[in-house]
């Protein structure tokens, strides 16, 4: 594994009694694509601004490129890019304009690289910001960020307003010319087919807690659901099990290893297995997040309750 | 690039104003005389030309100079530019400041050649009459006053239209203040540009363009501990 691109311990950041980010510890491996998930309001956009330094943490502590986020601010934005959630700029500038603008901040700006995104992505680069259509604009802010020649990129729902052709083609510029130039992505979104497609790990946040952190490829192969039905079935989360939702005689658990082993366990302890099934990333994002289920024969109509 | 952002920003209104700048004091006087509204193109109407034209400016180019960058959307693209947060507020400030000044030079040089044309002295002795008794200075140093309180407004509120009526706020207010500490209790408080008690004026006028900066110096203060 290469060397983390961003690692945080306990981050977190408070606003009076709310917690918007509740001690992350996130992992991201140099020159990885890291899909950063979470639902609406989960604390996402708070933890990538607290990277940035838009926003000062409460506790704990990150790194980004091996800088620390608190002291080194600006070295850490000179090799950095962003997208924001918020895709607004200035109105009356041009994307020419905006790229006059922008150019002049970075050393390792590359205008071969505007004129190669602005082709693929048809962007009308004479026409002022204010007037482009949602979709051009985020156009406008990747044009940018990737023209930037980071190390480092991290976009905030990049294909917010972006059509199935261009979702396409910015999927497809992140997962083979940012990578090529060693370049990192870490990208959230709530496009979750999106993010199976190109990124090689996942991380889950939910209410300010990082409720799951993987390599994609270890969901396909050891990521399980079992459930299980029986008196007395163990609820405890371990880093075996990621969650158990318990529901009178009936449980559910996701394991993300040995998942016949676990199983054998639970039958030796006299629980009955009624189903082992491997589980996408939608369905564990599902399982995590999701405040009441849906009846399927797994849970068997069931409203479980979570357990912490 | 920045420098370039924030005269393209503010340009227009530079523009115009320079030609009003231009304009102002010969219309004045050509209207002043048609309409024998005016004894005549003095100093006093100068003055008054000058006073007038410097606030304008100086509220205007004091918010549009920071309308568009400190504003909640799209302050997160310009603070993760890898640049220390003081070098927009300062750089934004000059730019301002620079076109400030020569529209204020362009106005007072429009008055002097206007001055000269209508008076009876020779244009340099009229000259040395305007910056004597502090008039001109004293009208540039208010006015710079002016666009520091309303450039650090727009800043702090990070919204045009509420720094420019915090602006006029507190300079109405600190004037009515004054008014009020004087009449009630016989209190003189000196605000920009009156001299600051028994001081020289020369000093008395570095102090407010210190105080001047200092407003802009704690706006700073605000914008880099502010959360985007």
């Amino acid at each position: 594994m290469n060397e983390l691109a961003i690692g945080t311990e306990g981050l977190a950041k408070s606003y009076g009694s709310v917690r918007a980010v509740n001690g992350i510890n996130l992992s991201v491996p140099g020159g990885a694509i890291y899909g950063f998930l979470g639902r609406n309001g989960a604390g996402k956009t708070t933890t990538i601004k607290m990277l940035l330094g838009l926003i000062r943490p409460t506790a704990g502590s990150g790194r980004v490129l091996g800088m620390d986020i608190r002291s080194h601010n600006i070295a850490i934005l000179q090799r950095t890019a962003f997208v924001s959630e918020k895709k607004t700029l200035y109105p009356s500038l041009t994307p020419s304009d905006l790229v006059r603008f922008s150019r002049g901040f970075y050393p390792t700006w590359s205008d071969g690289a505007v004129e190669k995104y602005a082709r693929l992505f048809e962007i009308p680069m004479k026409q002022k910001f204010e007037k482009l259509s949602n979709g051009n604009q985020t156009k406008v802010f990747l044009l940018l960020a990737l023209s930037q020649g980071a190390d480092l990129l991290i976009l905030d729902e990049p294909t917010t307003a972006l059509d199935p052709v261009s979702v396409d083609q910015l999927l497809h510029v992140l997962a083979e010319d940012a990578l090529d130039r060693g370049c990192t992505v870490f990208f959230s979104s709530h496009q979750l087919e999106e993010v199976e497609q190109i990124a090689e790990y996942a991380g889950i946040i939910d209410h300010g807690k990082l409720v799951m952190e993987c390599r994609l490829d270890d969901i396909k192969s050891e990521f399980r659901l079992i459930t299980a039905a029986g008196n007395s079935l163990p609820a405890q989360i371990s880093s075996q099990v990621l969650s158990v939702d318990v529901e009178g005689n009936f449980c559910r658990y996701v394991v993300t290893k040995d998942a016949e082993g676990f199983a054998a366990g639970l039958s030796r302890n006299g629980a009955t297995i009624t189903n082992i099934v491997p589980l996408s990333l939608r369905e564990i994002f599902l399982e995590l997040v999701r405040k009441e289920q849906s009846c399927t024969s797994g849970n068997v109509g069931a409203t479980p309750v979570r357990l912490p | 690039m920045y420098f370039w952002k924030c005269w393209r920003d503010t340009r227009s209104f530079a523009l115009v104003f320079l030609v009003i700048a231009a304009a102002a004091m010969p219309v004045t006087a050509v209207v002043g005389k048609g309409t024998n509204l005016q004894e005549g193109f003095g100093p006093s109407v100068f003055l008054s030309t000058f006073v007038l034209m410097l606030f304008v400016v100086a509220l205007g180019l004091g918010t549009i100079s920071a309308i568009q960058e400190f504003t909640d959307k799209t302050s997160h693209f310009l603070f993760t530019k890898p640049r220390p947060r003081p070098y927009f507020v300062w750089a934004g400030w000059v730019v301002g400041c620079l076109e400030f000044l020569t529209i204020a030079f362009v106005n007072l040089f429009a008055g002097w050649l206007t001055l000269a044309h209508y008076s009876k002295n020779p244009s340099w002795s009229v000259l040395r009459a305007l910056f004597k008794e502090q008039d001109v200075v004293g009208v540039l140093i208010y006015t710079l006053f002016i666009y520091c309180l309303t450039y650090s407004m727009t800043i702090v509120l990070r919204n045009g239209l509420k720094g420019l009526g915090a602006s006029m706020g507190i300079t109405f207010g600190l004037q009515a203040t004054q008014i009020a500490l004087r009449m009630r209790w016989n209190i003189n408080v000196p605000l920009p540009p009156l001299p600051i008690g028994s001081l020289p004026i020369i000093v008395s006028n570095i102090v407010w363009i210190v105080v001047a900066l200092l407003i802009v110096f704690a706006a700073q203060l605000v914008v880099e501990r502010s959360e985007i």
